[in-house]
């Protein structure tokens, strides 16, 4: 089956590897006193001052692991992983919409509205999209 | 929609795994399928039908339901 727009397999590794990357990188900026730009407006003006750099450096790292590991083919990417990815990429929008129409009536809060809304539909598609995958897969040990 | 993927495979002498690599899916797809919690797409009934040399319509069958 032709899968377009997705990712190499080998992307999922390298998505994971982003995403841990964060972590230490975060610590590490967090110790020097940096903060994210979206927990403060930044001091400096325009683009790539440091606190900007640093929220590319985490933030953004972690979002395009987040998307790598997301979108990245299975072994084997048949119609059925296609139909349940569709699937889950359904629940994800869902999700996010919900939570986000529900912050947008009692949180005030966009900075964080926008964090949550740029990792909720990928860590939501990932853990249903691999929680099915999983069930499929057990089921198929079983038999 | 019902299949009797299982009894052309034991005619065939065919695991679910040798099934799979020849219309080019997943063991777990051939699974799914033959317990009928996944309805195929046109295409790959065609060629499921094919491994066992059959019109698709000894291979699955409507139900009344459908």
């Amino acid at each position: 089956m032709k899968s377009h727009f997705l990712f190499p397999y080998w992307c999922r590794y390298l998505g994971w590897g982003l995403v841990i990357l964060h972590v230490p990188l975060s610590l590490l900026g967090h110790a020097h006193g940096m903060t994210n730009i979206m927990d403060s407006q930044p001091a400096g003006t325009g683009p790539f001052t440091g606190e900007h750099m640093f929220f590319i450096c985490t933030s953004l790292m972690m979002v395009a692991g987040l998307f790598l590991v997301a979108f990245a083919k299975e072994k084997v990417e048949d119609e059925q992983i296609w139909h349940i990815r569709l699937d889950s990429l359904r629940w994800a929008i869902y999700v996010n919409y919900l939570i986000l129409i529900t912050s947008l009536v009692f949180i005030e809060d966009v900075g964080h509205m926008l964090e949550l809304n740029l990792w909720v539909p990928l860590i939501f598609f990932i853990v249903r999209f691999r929680w099915v995958i999983f069930r499929l897969n057990r089921s198929a040990r079983e038999e | 929609m019902k299949n009797n993927i299982r009894v052309e495979r034991a005619i065939k002498n065919i695991t679910q795994a040798d099934l799979a690599e020849q219309v080019g899916v997943s063991r777990q797809t051939i699974n799914t399928i033959e317990s009928n919690r996944y309805v195929p797409s046109t295409v790959l009934a065609l060629k499921i039908a094919r491994v066992f040399g059959k019109p698709l319509e000894a291979v699955f069958m409507l139900e009344d339901e459908d």
